[in-house]
Order: C-alpha cells, then structure tokens, then sequence
C-alpha cells in the first residue's frame, strides 16, 4: 500500500482547520504547572537502594589497585561494582568511531577526570556517598594529554595503548574543483577560529533506576531517556543479553538538548542491581557529575578556512580544516557533531567547490557529547566570519554579500556540494524581511553617529540553515550504522469513541504530544479532550527513535497521517457495508463517514469504531474488530554516500535570518546586545507557538555559547568549571527577546510541509552576534576569532590594537 | 551518624512531622520524606532555583538549607499552588496560556518566586520581574515567555473576582 | 553532592552559640544563612563535624538607628537590609551594595552578619563596610568587643574572628548628607560576584573635594583601601581628567589580583581602574 500524504492543511478531511496551524495550548502543561509530572527523581520503587559512583580525581593515571572493602562493611551499603566486574559481566562500550572506549568502569587506567571507577548502592543516597569516601585506590599518576594540537602531533603520549596514535578519525572529503577554485579565485581569504567546549545542560540531570532480575535475566529501566529504544539495543548488545529481554520505559524529563548522556549510568545501576539481588538501583546524577562526566561537554575545536571569492562577491570554494578534541574515548557521539555541518556545509549559499579536512582527536579530557545543532553551530560561525571578512575587503555590505551567493528560490530541491539536498527555501525573502524589520538602513545611519561618539556599535546579518529530519545514512561515514530509524504510532479509538496514540518517546519539552493530539483531533474531527497520548516502552511502541536531529514532529506527523489513514481506510469499510455501497463511495470529512453522492448517509467515527467492537454481525468479512492502526514513518530515497562521503541525510532545510546589534564597551570588554531581529522559515508551523518557543530558547542557548559558556580544563586537565558558579548559563538578564516573524515555505517532501524546527536559532545566533562584535570592533583594527567571546577576551584584543 | 531530629513544620497547610538526620537538605526532606515532589532539584548548590519553595512567605532555595531548620515553619510548595479542588491559579494559567514552559523542570521554583513578587508587588515592571527571576535557570524557554506569563498572571490576580 | 554527617546545635542565646563554639573549636561551624556554607557543605568541601545553627537566637535580627549610625543585628536577613526605608535614607550606598548581592531568593536567607564573616573578597558588604568605616560587634568567651572594619578583613575568607567567636552586630556610620556615593561593579552575569568592583564616596565642599573614600573588592584578598587614590582627590576640584588619572594610577599600582578563569589579573587590575573612575564620575553626581 503506498500512502499519499496530505502536502498541506488543506488536504486534511475537514473543511476547515480548527487545531492544526494553531498555537493551541499544550495538553502536558497541566500536569506540569501543579508539580505532578513523573520525573525519573519522584519514583520510589519498593526496596529501592541508591546508586553513588566514584569518579577519577586524575586526568590520566594508571589503577594500581581498588580496595572496596571498607565501603562494603558500611551500615547500609548493599551493593559495590568496580571494573573488575564491568569486565566479566559487559562488553567494552559501544563508540563511534568503534574502538575508542574501554568499559563504564576504569579498568586498567583512568582517562579523563570524572571518569567512573567505582561504584556503591546504599540504602540513601547520603549514605552511598559516605561509601564512596572509604574506596580506596591507588593510582599511578601518567602525564596527561590537554592539548588537541600536541595530541595529533605523531609521537605524542597516548591516551589508549592499543592505537598507534590519538587519531580518532581523519579524511579529506573533497567536492568539486576546490584547488582550480582557489587558483583562479580573484580573492582568497584564509583565517583560523577556536569554539570552547560548550554544552547541553538541560536543568534536569540524567536519571535511572534499574532493575536485572536474576530469576529470567531481564532487565527493567526507567529513566530520563531521549531515545529509549536506541538505549535498549545498546543495553542488549553491552549485557549479550537477548534484546526482548531488555525493557526501557522513558520517564518525561527536563530537557535534552541531545546531552542527556546516560549510558555509563544506566549500566553501572544495572550491575549494582544485579549484585544486589535484583533490587531496583536509582542513580541520580548530580549536577558536578553532570557537568564533570555526564553529556554535557561539546564541540571543542580548532579551525582553519578559506573561502574564494571573486571580484563580484561569489563564493566559489570554500575550504575547512578542523581539529576536534574528543575527549578520552568516542562514547558520547560527540563525532556525529563533526559529521553533520556535511548536512548544510555551504550554509545558504551556491558554493559549488567545496573541501572538509577533518581530524577528530583523543585526550584526556570528557569525552564530547552531542549538543543541540549537533555541530553546525560552530562551522556556521566561521562560514559566516568568512564571508563577512570577504565583504568587508570588497566593500560590500554584508548583507548584499550574502544574497549575492544565495541559493535562488527557483533552484529547489538544490543539492549542495557535500552532497546533501535541500528541500525548498526563500533566502531572500527571509533576509529582506529582517532587514525591513530591522530599518537596516536607519540602522546602519545610528551605527555611523554611535561611531562618530566613539562608541563601539556593531551589526551582524546572518543566514543559516537548520538541516531537518536525519536519517540511518547520515553519520556512517564515521562508523554510526542505523540511527535514524523510523518513527511510528499507534492509533486506537475505543467503544465510546475516544482515541488514543501509542508513541515510543517521553515528554521533554517540544511539544509534541500536543502534536500528535492537534493531528488526530483534526483528522477525526473531534475535540482536543477526546485525544490522549500514551507512552509505551520499547518492547510495547512501535518503531521508534525519538527526538533528536530536528526529526521527531516531521516523522511524527507522518506516522500520526498514516495510521490515521489506515484507520479510516477500516472504519470507511464498516461505514459502506452499513450504508450498503463500496468503500470507495464514502469519504471522511469533519468526523462524519459519508457516502459521497448522499451526503445525508453518514456515520460518525465514533459510531463506526463501536460498530466494529461491538457487532460482529455488521463488521464486513475482511475488517477484523479492531479500530486500531500502527504507522511508522520513514523518509524516503536514503541512501549510502558515495565515495567522497556525500549523501541526502537530512530531509528538509529550515531557514533563519538573524539581525542583530551590540555594542562592545573597550574598557571592559563587556558585550551588550542592543536590538535584535529574526525571520525564521521552517516550512508549515503545525503548532506556531511551539515553534516560537523553540526559536527564543534556541536563542538563548546562543547568546550562552557566544558570551557565557565555556569549560576550561588547566594544563593538568583538571575541569574548572565543574559548577553552576563557573559554567555560566545566560538568565532572564542575559537574553535578549528579538522580534520574530515567520516565513512559511514548505517542504515538498514531508507530510503537510513542515520542516525540522527543534534547533532553530542555535544555529545562527552565534555567528549573527560574532559578527555584530566583529564589525563593532571594525574601527579598532582587530577581529575576535574565539568563542565565547567573553569581557577578557575581547578588552585582551582591543588593548593588543590601541597598544 | 549524627542523632536524628523531630521535626514539625506546616507544608500547604498540612502539618507534617518527620524525623531527619540533621545534613539532610530541607528539598530531600519534602520530597523523599513528605512525598512533595513536585519541588525540583537541579543544582544542589543554590544557582539554578529549581528548588525554590515559599518559607514563611519568602522565596528561598530549598537544597541549601536543612530540613532540621524547618522546624516551626510555614512552607507553601508547588503542590499548594491551585486549589485543592483543582482549580489552577492565575499563575499556573498564564503559564500555560503564555507558553512559560517547556520541559517544565523549572517551573515550580519559578512560580514560587513569581508568587513573592505578586504578592508584594501586584503589578511590577518588567525590571522587577527580571529582578525577581533573575537567579533562576531556565534552559528551554530563553525567558520571554516567563516574562510575558508573570504580566499576565498580575493582570488576572489584580482584576476584580468576577 | 550530599554533605557528610555532623552534630546539629541550634542555640537560642549568643551565650551558647560561644560556649558551644568554645567546646568544639575548629571542628565546628556557625550556620547563618547558609548560603554560602551549606553549598560547600553539599559538595563536602566544607566538613565540620558540628554545625552551630544560630538562627534561633534571640534578638540578632533588626536594623536600628543608634545616634549617627545604624546598628544592624548579624543574623538580619540582607532582603530586609534592602527593604528598610531606614537604611534607604540613612545610607542609600549601603542599600545599594546590598541589592547588589546575588538575587532575592539568596537574600531572603542570606545574613549581614554571615556575608561580612565569610569575607569573600568579591562580596558587597565587607566591601562597603570598609569603605564606610563600620564597626565589628563580637561576642566571645572573654565578652564583648568592637573592632573596626579596618582590621576585621586579614585576608582571604578570613578575618580577626577568633574559633569562639561570633558577630554579632555591625555597626554602620550614616552617610553624612550631601556625600556622593557609588557602588560599581562587573559580574559576568547580574547577580554573580563581582570580578570586581569599586565603591567611593566624596565630599564636596565649594567645588573642592573635602573628603573621599576608594574601596576595591575582587582584586585582592580582603576588600582594598586606596588610600593614594583618597589623598589625590581630598583638597582637590575633581574633573574629569583627574579622575581618570587616578583610575590609570589604580591600574597599574594595585598588587597583581588573583586570576581565576574569569579574569586574569591584568584584567581585573584594569576593571579596578576602569570601575573606580565610573564610581568618582557617579558620586561626584550626587554629591552636594
Ligand atoms: C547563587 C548565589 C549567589 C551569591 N551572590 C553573592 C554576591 O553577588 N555577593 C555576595 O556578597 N554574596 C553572594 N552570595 C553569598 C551570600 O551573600 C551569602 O549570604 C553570604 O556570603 C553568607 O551569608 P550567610 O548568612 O548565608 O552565611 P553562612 O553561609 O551561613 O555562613 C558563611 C560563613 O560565615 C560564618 N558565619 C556566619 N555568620 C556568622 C557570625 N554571625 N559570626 C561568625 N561567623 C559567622 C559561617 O560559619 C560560615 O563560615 C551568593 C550566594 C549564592 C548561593
Ligand atoms: S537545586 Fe537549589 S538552586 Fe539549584
Ligand atoms: S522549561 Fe525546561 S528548564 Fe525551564
């Protein structure tokens, strides 16, 4: 059976549509607003023990010895795990790229501090950590590896033995005619950049409990996990356990970011549990562990670029060079980071040469995470350094430099030299739009008479893509085979003609249950009320992933418009045997199965679903009594890269254009953000004020990266930044509101047109406000090539150009 | 291990008596003792709010302070916040009708504070809102919705009962 | 991040708050407001294995005026600090350090007593105190004594408090009508400490400075008089000129400040300029 998805709201079974399209309010904020939502912390499980875990104080040192026996012979400790065990019950953790990671509990020696060694369940949490007090380890302390340029050097010390060297991963992917580019460029400019790791923190750490019952060897999770399914194989394959013995159950949580990390956690607690006879092990992560070994670390890297432009502002090759520190082992998916700015490379621009010249690197630091964006963020700010220094060098606006490189909307679908496709756009309009918000011109006058007051005003406009929806095919380059999978649902309406919709991911913020409740209200023409959406674990959902990569509301629109669809398809049969005419005779409109020509005839769905529960006498003989339907969705055409790593990975390409302007105080450095604006086109809005949300929070994720944030590790790698005090998270005082409009190009290829859209502003807004400081620091002479750009840096740059 | 204490203090109303070792934090206490969870933990050292609970009054961060110092207290919590008969508070409603929420992991310090202010200043500038809300970590909203949910709780507190 | 285990003491006199330190000694600890002693306690960074809470004793909290000073209780909250009209009026400089602190929810817990005992060299009220002349009100095993703000701060989160000891009021002189004041700091975010910070007043008498104080904080171990700075300005008309001279002067004499990933020390030696000079330029302002 081939589907044919509704392309827009208009094709929807209703005459006009009432949910769809609307910022209706969400149907998780009740529960949320009074404090009753299950967060993995409010369960209690009858004898529960809690879970403390030992981290490394070194950055690298070998473990001479662990003596756990004073912690066991504390009152109250029942369980304790050291690597010893880690090694008889797992396997060594899964990496990308594979062979980088040892096991979630030090071994043979210690590679970053923070790193697990050791671990205690107690009968409180307080107790666990007394425990943790009386391990005693000896360490042989081993000069670490801090610096990502010393580590890639060959004959550097090595963080693992058994590899020749720190590299990680190296290739040169190559586009097009990149060297003939530069040759015959009549410009070329070359710079280099440094971004600070950086990461999620979601306010919610990672949390589990965990249960191995030792009676059948199966295992029970629950826990704040973003992609629960995903975790459940991984578990399967760590424990050589059958996978069906293996559930997970996603509690809602506060927040992802695609740095919840959990992994170590979620084993560690399954070992302790099962030393502990099968009692259920809670391990809370606290927010020193989260910051010092949990997923929070992301994005640390070395850049080099040059773009070639010619005498009219074109682009034609642009080339990146990247050292990307990963941290001691590949664990955390961080590489996927370095992989994905393939998915939109050349930004919004027709570059048609292009090179990426990537190295990912190991030292003994936290092994790097995924982090909202997943990696662009970082290369769009040099991409859009890089064309702002060739404008400023032609003369040119940076404005009229970008569009002059646009892709044109009349070239969609596009593919672009990394080999990925973008699905539709309007770079201009989106552009033009901000400008005229902004008053660019009038903008531009204030900035001249801020200038003649010698005050340091700068403007930065920005134009980025958010790659939507990846697939299986994004990331094999580095090894990662089958992320990406479909996402699917289960629709179910009951004998008194409510329904319900089985997905396989947790409530962490998006939305997305209001979604799915928006979609099948509309479809089936009923309230809000009528609809609930249930989570199911992964033995129980249909296919699914969960969020991550912009995909979820685009894949869960369409696995929510297919079973719907499949649905109907069987209650349209039970309708026809009832008004005595084919099923292709009646048609769903409003929530009404009608027969088309004698729209009078008409059965509600209500109606048809009891029938099929409750009279088998009515049911047609190929409808079995079942008014329930299971649709996964996938997106087509994904395939393979080719040999120069170029694929469709992404589905859709969402658009933002991002204006903003700040003032540069030179005694102090200190940054102020005086005005911003953002046009953002992420294809049909299914629910506009989700969409507002994501973009404001997503900018202030950015103003955070671009000002705030930073995790400093010292010469020793030791982390200094391993609390709330030091690892800066911008407040209400630190985040600008812009003004925001909404541009709405669909997408051709997904259902109803919308666009991957979870991202959104990360993207931009750090290179739109790098830019704006660079341009308000113009006058001076100098340019800020380091994120964050924080008051030291930048006052240490203006006083390198007044002395 | 140190003497446990006899603790009695009032939470929404309800008077409650615990026994606590006295290092436990007061957050531990109402939510591991008293079953209050709907208070969230999301630092442990006093800088993101998430564990702010009205004492006596004022907004306070409930992981740096003891549950033994809570003895005699009056504590109000999220749990408090709408009527027992479930009825949401002008609060909880502009939150939802504003979208000031997201994961909602924050929420209820936030509304904790936002309750302090109101309630001494009804209808605040924005400056006092940003005051007021200024030590609490929001990482999904980017806080203008937050913002626009504590204007429009004042509106609904201050207009007339209908 | 749970603290470790410790004996709970919560005296309800001054009197056994000292004979209780007295009987533990190093061992233990006063808890005020706890807002900087129960997050080390929580990362087990601090670990006394007595904690003296002395929230419950009597008569420690109030703000009251005592002739031409304002007497402030160790244990009054800083939110009411903030809030007394009294202290607006009396010494709007004082206020104003105060609101400065952290956030509301830190001060509604936070103690003057607590923040001026802790000493943290980036912290408002140590700061001001100096800069305002205060007085120490200790209570000990030997009795009562007063010591100036001039000698309480030693040095980093450490002050002439002995192990028995505890504070018990600060004293704090009114601003004389007519003084310019200013508190200038730069945090990385509002509310954090200060990287750090200048607070001044000045007098001004027919046009020429008749009296002037310079406080820095953040940039050393204790909160830092300038005197230099004080005697290039008393007797002086000051412009605009001068006074960036003295900020240029504070720049490149104060001792190398500590660097922390914030800043480094030549950073914040400039920030003490640069702050200084917006700190003279505001209370030239306001004073009369
Ligand atoms: C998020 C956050 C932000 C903050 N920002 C700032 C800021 O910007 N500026 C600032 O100055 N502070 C800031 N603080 C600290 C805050 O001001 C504290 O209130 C203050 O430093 C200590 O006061 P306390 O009453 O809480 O003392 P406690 O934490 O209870 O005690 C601190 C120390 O002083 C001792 N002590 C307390 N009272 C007495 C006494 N009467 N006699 C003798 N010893 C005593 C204690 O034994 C302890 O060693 C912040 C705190 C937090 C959590
Ligand atoms: S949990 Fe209390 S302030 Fe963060
Ligand atoms: S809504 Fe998620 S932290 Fe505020």
């Amino acid at each position: 059976m081939t589907f044919e998805f509704p392309k827009s709201l208009d094709d929807l079974p209703i005459s006009s549509p009432k949910w769809v399209g609307k910022p209706v309010n969400r149907v998780e904020d009740p529960q949320l607003v009074t404090g009753k939502t299950e967060f993995i912390d409010n369960i209690t499980l009858p004898g529960m023990v809690h879970c403390a875990i030992l981290h490394s104080p070194h950055a690298h040192a070998r473990i001479k010895s662990i003596d756990m026996s004073r912690a066991a012979a504390l009152l109250g400790v029942v369980a304790t795990l050291t690597g010893e065990d880690a090694e008889r019950w797992s396997r060594p953790m899964y990496t990308t790229p594979q062979g980088w990671g040892g096991y979630v509990l030090a071994t043979d020696k210690v590679r970053f501090v923070g790193e697990p060694v050791a671990a205690v369940a107690a009968t409180s949490r307080y107790i666990a950590e007394d425990a943790l007090e009386l391990i005693d380890v000896e360490y042989e302390p081993i000069d670490p590896i801090v610096d990502a340029f010393s580590a890639a050097q060959p004959g550097s010390p090595k963080v693992f033995e058994e590899h020749d060297d720190n590299i990680m991963y190296q290739r040169v992917f190559t586009w097009g005619e990149v060297d003939e580019s530069f040759q015959k460029a009549d410009h070329v400019y070359k710079e280099s950049f440094r971004w600070n790791r950086v990461g999620a923190n979601p306010l919610e750490t990672f949390g589990v409990i965990s249960e191995w019952d030792l009676v059948d060897d199966t295992l029970t999770c629950r826990g704040a996990f973003q992609t629960a399914s995903f975790m459940a194989m991984g578990r399967a394959a760590t424990f050589r356990l059958p996978s069906n013995k293996v559930r997970f159950i996603a509690q809602p949580h506060g927040g992802s970011f695609g740095g919840k990390g959990g992994g170590r956690g979620t084993d560690i607690t399954l070992m302790l549990s099962r030393k502990a006879a099968g009692r259920p092990v809670k391990w809370i992560e606290d927010r020193m562990e989260y910051l010092s070994s949990g997923g929070s670390q992301a994005w640390d890297r070395h850049y080099e670029a040059s773009i070639a432009v010619n005498d009219d502002g074109t682009v034609t090759a642009l080339r990146v060079k990247l050292l990307d520190d990963m941290g001691a082992t590949a664990e955390g998916f961080g590489a996927t980071g370095a992989v994905k700015p393939m998915a939109s490379f050349t930004g919004c621009y027709a570059i048609p040469n292009a090179e990426y010249d990537l190295t990912l690197v190991a030292t003994n630091k936290l092994p790097a995470s995924p982090y909202r964006g997943m990696g662009p963020p970082p290369h769009n700010f040099v991409l859009e350094q890089m064309m702002d220094i060739a404008a400023r060098d032609l003369g040119l606006d940076p404005a009229e430099m970008r569009r002059r490189n646009f892709i044109p909307a009349d070239q969609f679908p596009y593919i672009i030299a990394s080999g990925n496709e973008y699905d539709s756009g309007e770079y201009e309009a989106a552009l033009d739009k901000v400008l005229e918000m902004a008053g660019y011109e009038q903008l531009r006058r204030e900035q001249e008479e801020a200038r003649a007051q010698g005050r340091h005003v700068g403007i930065g406009v920005v134009s980025t893509i958010e790659p939507g929806v990846f697939d299986w095919n994004a990331y094999t380059v580095i090894g990662t085979q089958g992320i990406g999978i479909p996402e699917g649902v289960t629709v179910a309406i009951d004998t008194m003609g409510k329904i319900t919709a089985r997905v396989g991911f947790a409530l962490e913020g998006q939305g997305q249950y209001t979604v799915v409740t928006q979609l099948l209200a509309e479809y089936f023409g009923v309230e809000l009320e009528d609809v609930r959406v249930v989570l199911a674990d992964n033995l129980s959902a249909p296919p699914n992933f969960g969020p991550g990569g912009s995909r979820l509301g685009v894949a869960i629109t369409g696995a929510v418009l297919g079973a719907a669809q499949r649905l109907t398809e069987k209650l349209t049969k039970v309708a026809a045997k009832l008004f005595e005419v084919q099923p292709e005779d009646v048609e769903l409109l409003d929530g009404m199965l009608r027969v088309k020509s004698v729209p009078e005839s008409q059965l509600s769905v209500a109606n048809a679903a009891a029938i099929m529960l409750n009279r088998s006498d009515m049911l047609p003989p190929d409808v079995d009594p079942s008014p329930q339907a299971t649709f996964a969705w996938t997106a087509p055409g994904r395939v393979e890269p080719d040999e120069q790593g170029r694929v469709k990975s992404y589905l859709t390409a969402a658009n933002a254009c991002h204006l903003v302007m700040v003032e540069v105080d030179p005694d102090t450095g200190q940054v102020e953000i005086l005005k911003y604006y953002i046009a953002d086109d992420c294809g049909t809005r299914l629910n506009p004020a989700n969409v507002e949300g994501m973009v404001q929070g997503a900018v202030a994720q950015g103003v955070g990266a671009t000002l705030l944030e930073e995790y400093v590790y010292d010469d020793d790698g030791q982390l200094l930044t391993a609390s709330f005090m030091d690892y800066l998270l911008p407040t209400i005082h630190e985040v600008p509101f812009p003004e925001k409009a909404a541009l709405v190009t669909p997408s051709p290829f997904t259902p109803l047109g919308a666009k991957g859209a979870g991202e959104s502003a990360i993207h931009t807004t750090p290179a739109a406000i790098m830019c704006a400081i660079n341009d308000a620091l113009l006058p001076l002479g100098v340019r800020a090539k380091e994120v964050p750009a924080s008051p030291n840096r930048l006052w240490k740059l203006i006083q390198g150009a007044s002395g | 291990m140190a003497a446990k204490r006899d603790i009695r203090l009032t939470v929404n109303g309800v008077a409650y008596e615990a026994t606590v070792e006295p290092r436990m934090t007061l957050v531990d206490m109402l939510r591991g003792e008293l079953g209050l969870t709907g208070t969230h933990v999301g630092c442990e050292h006093g800088v993101c709010g998430a564990c702010t609970v009205l004492m006596d009054g004022r907004a306070v961060r409930s992981c740096i302070m003891l549950a033994v110092q809570a003895d005699g207290a009056d504590f109000m919590t999220i749990e408090g916040l709408a009527s027992r008969e479930g009825e949401l508070h002008p609060i909880q409603q502009a939150f939802i009708e504003e979208r000031g929420l997201q994961c909602g992991f924050c929420t209820p310090g936030f509304m904790m504070s936002i309750l302090e202010l109101l309630q001494e200043t009804p209808d605040p500038t924005d400056d006092e809102i940003k005051d007021a809300l200024g030590g609490a970590i929001c990482r999904c909203t980017g806080y203008e919705s937050i913002l626009k949910s504590v204007r429009s709780a004042a509106k609904k507190l201050l207009a007339p009962a209908s | 991040m749970k603290p470790a285990s410790f004996e709970y003491f919560a005296p309800t006199s001054v009197a056994d708050a000292v004979s209780l330190l007295q009987e533990h000694g190093l061992e233990a600890k006063l808890l005020a407001g706890g807002q900087s002693l129960v997050p080390l306690l929580n990362m087990r960074l601090a670990r006394p294995t007595v904690v003296i809470d002395v929230n419950r004793v009597d008569g420690l909290s109030y703000v009251r005026e005592d002739g031409d000073a304002l007497a402030i209780g160790a244990m009054t909250h800083q939110r009411e600090v903030e809030r007394a009209e009294l202290v607006q009026r009396v010494n709007p400089l004082l206020h104003a350090a105060t609101r400065l602190i952290g956030h509301p929810q830190i001060r509604n817990r936070g103690t003057v007593g607590g923040s001026i005992a802790h000493a943290d060299p980036a912290a408002e009220l140590p700061a001001v105190a100096l800069a305002l002349d205060a007085e120490m009100h200790i209570t000990g095993p030997n009795g009562e004594k007063a010591v100036p703000a001039a000698d309480f701060f030693v040095t980093y989160l450490t002050t002439t408090l002995e192990p028995a000891e505890m504070l018990t009021e600060v004293r704090v002189p009114a601003l004389p009508q007519g003084t310019g004041w200013s508190i200038q700091e730069m945090a990385r975010r509002h509310g954090d400490f200060a990287l750090a910070g200048a607070t001044v007043t000045l007098s001004m008498n027919g046009g020429m400075c008749s009296d002037a104080r310079v406080v820095l904080f953040g940039v050393g171990a204790t909160p830092l008089r300038v005197q230099q700075a004080e005697e290039r300005l008393i007797g002086e008309r000051v412009d605009a000129a001068l006074i960036s001279e003295i900020g240029r002067e504070i720049s490149s004499s104060i001792d190398e400040p500590l660097a922390d990933i914030h800043a480094t020390s030549e950073y914040r030696r400039n920030l003490a300029g640069v702050l200084t000079e917006r700190a003279l330029v505001e209370a030239l302002g306001r004073a009369a």
